[in-house]
């Protein structure tokens, strides 16, 4: 049943120095290497924000309300930083997770591995370069923006681990069905770009003031993240505020938990025979 | 008696074979109603005991892999129990598990955690690993860089340096020149007389009657045979004739 959690044990040791080899491959070989983990993320966002605050200019500062209450106004750029540094590491958590077992087949083909840990150091990876992106948007948000620091920021290291651990207990479910057959992997990778639409990451997921459309957006837990970063750095508001968000998410992530543990269990003993 | 060091009982193992990726797709989901299947092993079942040397012997296909696979723990039986009690090392993928990217020093920690050991450990036997692969200075760099005999004799001198209790050999076994062959070779024999047990799969009868005691015939996945070599190279023999 537990599975996943005894192929841990004691492995935290070759999760980090495998993590490590994950970024060394990633970057290594370039001329600037680690900065393309800062050029294609700043790059991304210009693209947004020139098209969003430039290009449609009625979009420019939000005004953001949750449930009838005026929180503040931002500008679109301040406002879409925090949304877009949690964006990354889900959009790649979401389709690289999923390759994720496929990518280091050699690990389940050849050796006796732990498999559950090959989500884990390569998520691991992609957490390093992410504090390195929110330790960036901090600075930005605190001493450029004029949004300033409080003790709101602090739940930045409750939002950050969940999020962390809800996308890798994700992977346990897409990362072997991806790795059982392709179509799946090919289908969540096109998947997730329209996902981004239904995201609240350049514009407020509070905008929807009808009834339906306003509880749809919290169903999307991509949201909850969003709106959790932009609650620490931005809204200046505690992660317990919005009662029926918080209850959402706890509830598909314990059934996203329990999927993922049915999943893994069920297709770990046949990856080395599909691989 | 004493416990079997391996032990397979009953062990049975279909590999299932999808016509297309559809079908393979929608075995995501629901279970297929008549799935084309190989059987890779037939209810098979044998117990080796420590210090026992067990040749396995078969033609291409009849499931020697499988059997190895199934006690490095890679591949896991449908029916049936495996029991394997002791560290394994297996001459047969060497480099599997390399991460090319770090340095061979590196690497003989993360295979040496892939198999269990600890940092105290590994850094006993890390001196013997680096002299015996004969690597020198190429230790600190990337295993991308090296040739892939240098690859081949760092993955058998952690793979023998581990003090195992079960060795897996497979004759084919390529470890590069000439010279270093010949160290290997002795290197297998001296653990051999060291009172390990060994597996090893050939074709050779000559090579199996040098090293072990027993042998095991395989053929399309049925035990056909276990026990005293010249009877079983006598009965693979006769297998092969009436194909």
């Amino acid at each position: 049943m537990f599975q996943i959690f005894k192929e841990h044990k004691g492995f935290s040791k070759q999760i980090f120095l495998l993590a490590k080899n994950e970024l060394i491959k990633t970057y290594k070989g370039a001329v600037i290497g680690p900065f393309w983990a800062v050029i294609k993320p700043a790059f991304t966002l210009f693209v947004y924000w020139f098209a969003f605050s430039v290009g449609i200019k009625e979009l420019g500062d939000v005004d953001v309300a949750i449930n009838g209450e005026f929180i503040n106004t931002f500008d679109r750029f301040t406002f879409m930083i925090v949304g877009f540094i949690p964006w990354f590491f889900i959009s790649d958590s979401i389709t690289q997770g999923a390759k994720a077992i496929r990518l280091n087949r050699q690990f389940v083909t050849k050796v006796n591995f732990p498999v559950s840990t090959i989500m884990t150091f390569t998520a691991t990876a992609r957490l390093y370069v992410h504090l390195l992106l929110a330790a960036l948007m901090f600075l930005y948000v605190s001493l450029v923006s004029g949004v300033g620091v409080s003790i709101y920021n602090l739940q930045f290291f409750l939002y950050c681990p969940l999020m962390f651990i809800f996308f890798v207990v994700l992977t346990w479910s897409t990362a072997p069905m991806s790795a059982f057959s392709r179509d799946f992997e090919n289908m969540i990778v096109s998947i997730m770009s329209g996902i981004f639409w239904v995201s609240g990451i350049i514009y407020s997921s509070y905008e929807f003031t009808s009834g339906f459309l306003k509880y749809l957006m919290l169903l999307n837990p991509i949201n909850f993240f969003a709106n959790g970063y932009r609650n620490a750095f931005l809204y200046q508001r505690w992660f317990f505020e919005y009662p029926l968000e918080l209850i959402i998410f706890l509830v598909e992530f314990a059934a996203i938990f329990v999927l993922g543990i049915y999943n893994y269990n069920r297709l770990r003993k046949s990856l080395p025979d599909v691989l | 008696m004493a416990q079997p060091i391996i032990s397979f009982k009953n062990v049975s193992k279909e590999y299932i074979l999808y016509k297309n990726e559809q079908e393979r797709f929608k075995a995501l989901f629901i279970k297929p109603k008549k799935p084309k299947i190989n059987k890779a092993l037939k209810n098979v079942s044998f117990e080796i005991h420590k210090g026992e040397s067990v040749g396995i012997i078969g033609d291409n296909g009849a499931g020697k892999s499988t059997i190895l696979k199934m006690i490095t723990g890679v591949a896991f039986p449908d029916e049936g129990e495996i029991e394997v009690n002791g560290k394994v090392a297996a001459l047969l993928e060497l480099t599997a598990g390399f991460s090319t990217e770090m340095t061979g020093r590196e690497n003989i920690y993360l295979k040496g955690y892939i198999l269990g050991l600890n940092d105290e450990y590994i850094r006993t036997i890390e001196e013997r690993i680096i002299d015996f692969a004969q690597l020198g200075d190429y230790i600190d760099q990337p295993v991308r860089t090296y040739s892939s005999g240098m690859r081949l004799r760092l993955g058998f001198a952690i793979n023998v340096n581990i003090e195992p209790d079960i060795l897996v050999v497979d004759e084919a076994l390529a470890v590069g020149d000439a010279s270093f062959k010949k160290k290997c070779k002795d290197k297998i024999n001296e653990i051999i007389k060291s009172g390990v047990t060994v597996l090893y799969v050939s074709h050779n009868e000559n090579s199996v009657a040098e090293v072990c005691n027993r042998a095991i015939y395989l053929k399309k996945g049925q035990l056909m045979f276990d026990g005293d070599i010249p009877t079983a190279f006598e009965k693979y023999k006769e297998g092969k004739a009436k194909k």
